[in-house]
């Protein structure tokens, strides 16, 4: 118990509340910042609720066409970001698509990679036409018109409502931080760092990255920048090294919005981050170098006398550059982000029944076991139900399952490793741990089968999690699918889904002393005949070229994730069902169907008309 | 009246076999009493059920039941080791039949 004491997580948050308390006492700057940042997160947060609203409709279609292929996405990259001049916004903005899965990560690297030649348009509208655009002025009527959208009643408009508020949130969230560091702006006396040589532009970028990182814009490091080469106050060798830190540091901006991100906005951040790294890495190697290719495009242009549009031709040749090289890999890129970016656990699901007291006899530990299993197949059930895009009260209702599954017109979005992790990992992980010591102690045969079988229920609840994650993956591309055999595919392997798990349900609450684990047997036979049916007409529609073999390879594909779920939420039911004695359990398993009276029955009569019990029934007498 | 009491305990320990086989018999009954009340509810629910989905669904489940009950009843002849059915099991059968 006492390492729970000392433990420091337990006490953070304490400790941050004192830490700001004191700043705010002390500096009303340290306050600005820190309202800018609390600003900039919230409208972060607002954003990706706000795209979730339109997940699933016409924004992901248009989405996932304009970032299907690598030139596309760096392409809406560079178009979004020169619109809107921002390449912080249109980074974070990014973030939010990949959160609520709206395009994939190496979609989200691609737009990101564009971001960063957008944003090289900036540095020649300033240099250029010492432009600046402000954004800290849009901020006030975004939030104004994102309070009135959030009163409507609408969905979409409320989601709309969520989109203005979290721009103008992160507007003011800037604004508030430039307002902070305005004092701080004053004291940047660069002449005084200049070092000659290597040394020196790594100062100098180290310095870019630092001046952007406090002012949260390398818009307005250009911007210092510019006026400081216009003034003679740097030489024009410092100023390309602090454009190159200028770029580094709006990744830390990116960064501070991954950090409220789930696990494929952190990815997308770290993306980012690597990116930018790199690109700064080559660009330092290659200064002077690039500084002779910036010269001789500068006579072909014709500005070899303006330094400021130089300088802006050199930002946009190294961004130009790092996108050239990286370009290639970011399939690459993307493997490594999924392998080792992994889920850091916050707030896991505590077990509810699993204490040490509870081992005390062998009665009390396997009740506390089974009701942790049954903890633990809840939560599977309720993840699984939202993997296929319904409701819980639907499951939980007498509706049409049928009617809810041709009804749906969104997948609702799911971020399925996260729950796994929250929601079932660390159950699973609990169960395991205490079956265990369970296991060390004297027990009955009955006992150690009980031990056994709900141990290995926890399992079956974890893959049948693992197959909805593969499962979710293709339902949210072709889940909606305008194609109607698809659609009806995919409608079908949901349904089959919502059935197994409305019915476990349902006998779940049952008195355990009615119920049997036999009723899962129709379950089966379902499962199998609807496996059958499936196939077929897959094959038959495969022939007369009403879809393509490619798409019917996926569905196949899904249809076995499918009955993978089913199978594996079936033998938990099952050992979550079984409570009466070992001769009890024996003689429900003599009058089980086996796999093979299974299979003679779903082949029987596939397409027949179910025989009229209320006339009686020959053939199951026979 | 010890050799009496050695003489029964004997007796026990020759039809241990009999008596596993009474026990196992008794707890397929208790099963196949629970599908027979499952059974019973189906059937009041079926004429109720709007046709289509939901009748086919408990027709399904019928189905199921009749196998497993069918089921049931062949593991206790074999433990009989008698073709004629007793006095309970021979009932159950005969609503199979029937049904």
């Amino acid at each position: 118990m006492h390492i729970h004491l000392l433990d420091p997580r337990r006490y953070w948050l304490l400790v941050v509340f004192i830490i700001l308390g004191y700043g705010f006492w002390v500096s009303p700057h340290f306050k600005e910042i820190a309202a800018g940042v609390a600003l900039f997160l919230f409208g972060m947060i607002s954003l990706e609720k706000g795209f979730k609203a339109f997940t699933g409709g016409a924004l992901e279609r248009v989405l996932r066409r304009s970032t299907n292929r690598l030139w596309k996405s760096i392409a809406f990259g560079i178009g979004s970001t020169t619109l809107m001049q921002s390449s912080t916004l249109v980074s974070l903005i990014t973030i939010s698509f990949v959160s609520a899965e709206m395009i994939t990560l190496a979609a989200g690297i691609g737009i990101i990679m564009g971001a960063n030649l957008g944003t090289t348009t900036g540095a020649w509208l300033i240099a250029g036409l010492g432009l600046r655009v402000d954004i800290a002025g849009y901020a006030m009527p975004a939030l104004v018109f994102g309070v009135v959208m959030l009163l409507q009643r609408s969905k979409l408009v409320k989601g709309l409502g969520y989109l203005a508020l979290g721009v103008g949130f992160l507007f003011l969230g800037i604004h508030y931080m430039k307002e902070g560091f305005e004092a701080f702006q004053q004291a940047f006396e660069l002449s005084a760092y200049e070092v000659p040589g290597l040394w020196g532009v790594l100062l100098f970028t180290g310095i870019g990255v630092l001046i952007t990182v406090i002012m949260q814009s390398s818009h307005a490091t250009l911007l210092v920048i510019i006026a400081a080469l216009a003034a003679g106050q740097i030489t024009y060798d410092a100023a390309l090294a602090l454009a190159i830190g200028a770029n580094l540091g709006s990744a830390v901006t990116t960064a501070i919005g991954g950090m409220t991100a789930n696990l494929g906005g952190k990815r997308l951040a770290m993306a980012h981050v690597i990116f930018n790294i790199m690109t700064a890495a080559v660009a330092i190697a290659l200064i002077e170098q690039m500084g002779w290719v910036v010269d001789q495009l500068s006579v072909l242009m014709g500005i070899q006398d303006d330094l400021l549009l130089k300088l802006a031709l050199f930002h946009t040749l190294f961004n130009l550059l790092g996108v050239l090289l990286l370009a290639p890999f970011i399939k690459q890129l993307e493997w490594a982000l999924l392998r080792y970016v992994q889920f850091t656990p916050k707030s896991r699901a505590q077990p509810l029944y699993l204490y040490p007291g509870a081992l005390e006899t062998p009665a009390s530990a396997l009740t506390a076991l089974r009701k942790e299993v049954g903890h633990l197949y809840d939560n599977a059930h309720d993840l699984i139900a939202h993997g296929v895009s319904l409701r819980r009260s639907v499951i939980a209702s007498d509706d049409s399952l049928t009617e809810a599954v041709k009804k749906t017109h969104r997948i609702i979005p799911l971020d399925v490793d996260d729950v796994y992790e929250h929601k079932v990992k660390s159950l699973h992980n609990e169960v395991i741990a205490f079956a265990s010591e369970i296991q060390g102690r004297e027990l009955s045969e009955y006992a150690i089968n009980q031990v056994y079988a709900l141990q290995q229920a926890s399992r079956d609840i974890v893959e049948a999690v693992k197959a909805t994650k593969h499962l979710h993956k293709n339902l949210s591309r072709y889940g909606l699918s305008s194609n109607v055999p698809v659609r009806e595919g995919y409608d079908d392997i949901r349904l089959r889904i919502a059935r197994v798990l409305r019915e476990i349900r349902q006998l779940r609450q049952q008195d355990p002393e009615t119920v049997t684990s036999l009723s899962l047997d129709s379950l089966r036979l379902c499962m199998e005949k609807s496996g059958r049916r499936f196939t077929s007409d897959i094959n038959r529609m495969v022939r007369s070229r009403r879809l393509s073999p490619a798409i019917a390879t996926s569905m196949l594909n899904d249809e076995k994730y499918a009955s993978e779920v089913c199978e594996n939420l079936l033998e938990a039911a099952q050992a979550l069902l079984q409570t009466g004695t070992l001769a009890e359990q024996a003689a429900e398993g003599a009058l089980a169907l086996d796999a093979s009276d299974i299979e003679r029955m779903a082949s029987a009569e596939p397409d027949s008309p179910q025989p009229d019990h209320t006339h009686g029934d020959e053939k199951t007498a026979r | 009246m010890a050799t009496k009491k050695l003489l029964a305990k004997l007796g026990r320990f020759l039809d241990a076999d009999r008596a596993s086989q009474r026990k196992e018999i008794d707890s397929i009954r208790k099963v196949l009493k629970k599908l027979k009340h499952k059974e019973r509810d189906l059937r009041e629910k079926l004429p109720k059920a709007p046709a289509g989905e939901e009748r086919d669904e408990i027709a399904a489940k019928l189905e199921v039941i009749y196998a497993q009950r069918r089921k049931g009843l062949d593991r206790v002849k074999e433990l009989r080791g008698v073709d004629k059915p007793e006095k309970g099991e021979g009932k159950a059968e005969d609503q199979i039949k029937d049904s």
